[in-house]
């Protein structure tokens, strides 16, 4: 591997502490931060190679890499150890960056701070394989709906294709269960892996994902996923090598699309500790197959609303009185925004004292809070709001960011009704609040006209303003819509990356950017979303959060795709 | 008469094409520029009769070009910035440095039609 990789890494970062004038800073932080750096470079040289880095060369070093590819545990230790003076010199880049700073100081911070942000990344990866070659690895075996993880992780790559003329045809057996046990995230990290293999190599042309239910069992049940591309293709003396660590097809193929090597053996370990398995065949110049067969459990049947998610309007919740109890000022703005464009009568609550005097004062059909919200517990408001007899069978859903907690026996016990774990998309909380509300309906009178008042709100995006400042053009609308679609992937892209890296003005200055666009279209639920996005960059900073609202986005999107589609052929027809 | 020459700094490509097309429509040569940096070398080749710069733009933003067509180049050619409404102080000091209108975003270009013919004859038919 890519030893070298870490290197320009660390040269990098060396470039910019000799290029940061310390003498102007005077600060202690800067001081300690380059002994903490050098220290660093030194345990790097002595641990790694044994030897100063001048000397090593390539092919001794290869079999070197290859020796310290088998010891993972070694790996595992070193890796540990590079990562704690890293930590240090990422924590003191922080206090660094509070200190007054001219433009170009916090220029070249910020590029160390990327820089080392990087190799923190491929050390994490290093310790993950060595994690998984020792067998430390666990697996989750959590419910999951396999089709909404295949449309992610579909979209992720559509993301990365940008710029290519590569298309990617997704296959999906329908057969296979709306819900399965088994680790979503290893599954698309293994997908995500292959497929963004295939779209390095495909220059131009197809990659396909089939995804088929192979085999079932009584409690087992096997998906098969091919990944086949019309890429360079790998030849046969070198297909043996492409699982083995650090190795890529061919030493000139990492000159030209980089990676650590890495990506591939990871996934071969992942399927392998679940008791899958991978093969690949590729002929050059035509193309590469993967195959790989995994495991799941069949989950005992759930009463399926899922069957309903494709009727859009039989999720009619409008006019429904919600009160809701939040605390962040961001999220009740959200949530508002949120059950008003689905019809609903939102009634937000900071407390306890003052959601109790909503319910009582107001005809709620359904709470929804939170789980922690600070100063009280949400299962104490929901002790309280039961021991009124009149709200005994009022729907309460739980909102909580904790996997673990909503283990069914204890939430009924609790006397709440539901569960929602975050980050949610809105289409869930919709659903949700939808299952529900049904059996305190109170008039079923007015429901036809409802139902078109709430159709209307919901409309994702409206072209009909765009296509009259087209002065009617539609050519010019289809060019537009095209040019959208781009600047969404590029936000995505760039945004996901911002993220990453820590730098929330740029995801800040991104979703200002695209918000623009996004009003041409009335695409009204993604620019509450990125309203959002942008008032939390302003103020509380708060990333996991933004994630979430990031997430929420890319989940919208596609709907909104979707939407342009239709509209455009709709427009087209009208004429 | 000669097409009227406009150049229009704007980096998001949807709201570029839309304008270029409705500016060509009503009679102007329009020049598009995506960021900031090929802006200021346009500039210095010609100044064309009126520029539409967005405000946030990558490089230079339309302040900074405000203040360089003012008090570098010297010309008192019409400006009008393109603004998201938040941005209150930025106006006010588009406004103190030379620019001559502003529009907000979402930006209908309906209006924006409007408000350059505006500029064309204060500036060049009185």
């Amino acid at each position: 591997m890519d030893t070298r990789e870490l290197l320009t890494q660390l040269e990098k970062l060396e470039y910019g502490l000799d290029s940061f004038s310390f003498t102007e800073l005077k600060s202690s932080e800067a001081s300690r931060l380059k002994k903490s750096f050098e220290s660093f470079k030194i345990g790097l040289e002595e641990k790694v190679f044994g030897m100063p880095t001048g000397t090593v060369e390539s092919e001794n070093a290869a079999e070197d890499y290859d020796q310290v590819a088998t010891e993972s545990k070694l790996v595992a230790n070193v890796s540990h150890e590079i990562r704690t003076p890293l930590n240090g010199i990422i924590g003191f880049l922080d206090l660094l960056k509070e200190t007054p700073l001219s433009p170009h100081q916090n220029e070249l911070v910020n590029a160390m701070d990327g820089a080392s942000k990087n190799l923190l990344g491929l050390i994490n990866q290093l310790l993950e394989f060595s994690s998984l070659a020792s067998g430390q690895e666990k697996f989750e075996r959590v419910p999951f709906n396999p089709g909404n993880l295949i449309n992610e992780v579909a979209f992720l790559c559509k993301t990365l294709i940008n710029g290519k003329s590569v298309t990617l045809l997704v296959n999906y057996d329908e057969r296979i269960p709306k819900s399965l046990l088994g680790d979503p995230s290893k599954l698309s990290q293994v997908l995500l892996n292959l497929i963004g293999n295939a779209v390095k190599f495909v220059e131009e042309g197809e990659i396909k994902l089939e995804v088929n239910l192979k085999e079932e069992k009584s409690k087992r049940l096997f998906l098969e996923f091919i990944i086949s591309d019309t890429g360079v293709g790998i030849a046969n003396e070198n297909l043996k090598h492409i699982f083995k660590s650090y190795k890529q097809a061919e030493p000139s193929t990492k000159l030209k699309y980089g990676g650590s090597g890495l990506g591939l053996s990871i996934v071969k370990e992942i399927i392998e500790k679940q008791q899958g398995c991978i093969a690949v065949s590729s002929t050059l110049g035509i193309g590469t197959t993967f195959k790989v067969v995994l495991p799941f459990e069949k989950v005992a049947s759930v009463p399926e609303p899922s069957v309903l998610k494709d009727l859009e309007e039989d999720f009619d919740i409008s006019q429904k009185a919600i009160l809701v109890f939040e605390d962040d000022a961001l999220t009740q703005r959200l949530m508002q925004n949120r059950l008003e464009q689905w019809g609903c009568k939102p009634y937000i609550a900071e407390n306890e004292v003052y959601g109790l005097q909503l319910l009582k004062n107001h005809n709620i059909d359904l709470v929804l809070l939170d789980m922690h919200l600070p100063g009280s517990n949400g299962l104490e408001i929901v002790k309280r709001i039961r021991k009124h007899k009149e709200y005994a069978n009022l729907p309460i859903i739980m909102l909580s960011g904790d996997a673990y907690s909503h283990k069914e026996d204890i939430f009924h016990d609790l006397g709440i009704n539901d569960f929602i774990l975050k980050p949610y998309n809105s289409d869930e909380l919709r659903e949700k609040i939808y299952a529900n509300s049904q059996h305190v309906d109170r008039d079923d009178g007015h429901t036809a006209s409802k139902n078109e008042h709430s159709a209307a709100r919901t409309k994702p995006i409206d072209l009909d303003p765009l296509l009259q400042e087209c002065l009617g053009k539609t050519e010019l609308l289809d060019e537009l819509v095209r040019l959208f679609e781009q600047n969404i992937l590029e936000f995505i892209g760039k945004t996901k990356m911002y993220l990453q890296s820590g730098n929330l003005q740029g995801v800040g200055f991104a979703a200002h950017k695209i918000k623009s666009c996004l009003k041409m279209l009335h695409a009204n639920r993604l620019i509450g979303i990125c309203e959002a996005m942008i008032l939390e960059c302003r103020t509380t900073n708060d990333v996991e959060h933004l994630k979430g609202l990031f997430e929420d986005f890319v989940s919208e999107y596609p709907k909104i795709e979707k939407a342009m589609e239709e509209e455009i052929r709709r427009i087209k027809n009208e004429l | 008469m000669d097409k009227r020459k406009l150049l229009l700094a704007e980096d998001d490509q949807m709201l570029a094409s839309l304008l270029k097309y409705r500016l060509e429509r009503d009679g102007y040569e329009v020049v598009i520029e995506f960021d900031g940096k090929s802006v200021k070398e346009n500039l210095e080749v010609a100044i064309p009769d009126i520029v539409i710069s967005d405000i946030m733009m990558p490089y230079f933003s339309g302040i900074e070009l405000v203040d360089y067509v003012r008090n570098q180049l010297n010309s008192d050619v019409p400006i009008i910035l393109i603004s998201a409404a938040s941005n209150d102080e930025n106006i006010v000091s588009a406004f103190e440095m030379g620019a001559n209108d502003f529009i907000a975003k979402p930006v209908s270009p309906s209006e924006l039609m409007v408000r350059v013919s505006r500029e064309i004859k204060r500036h060049y038919c009185t």
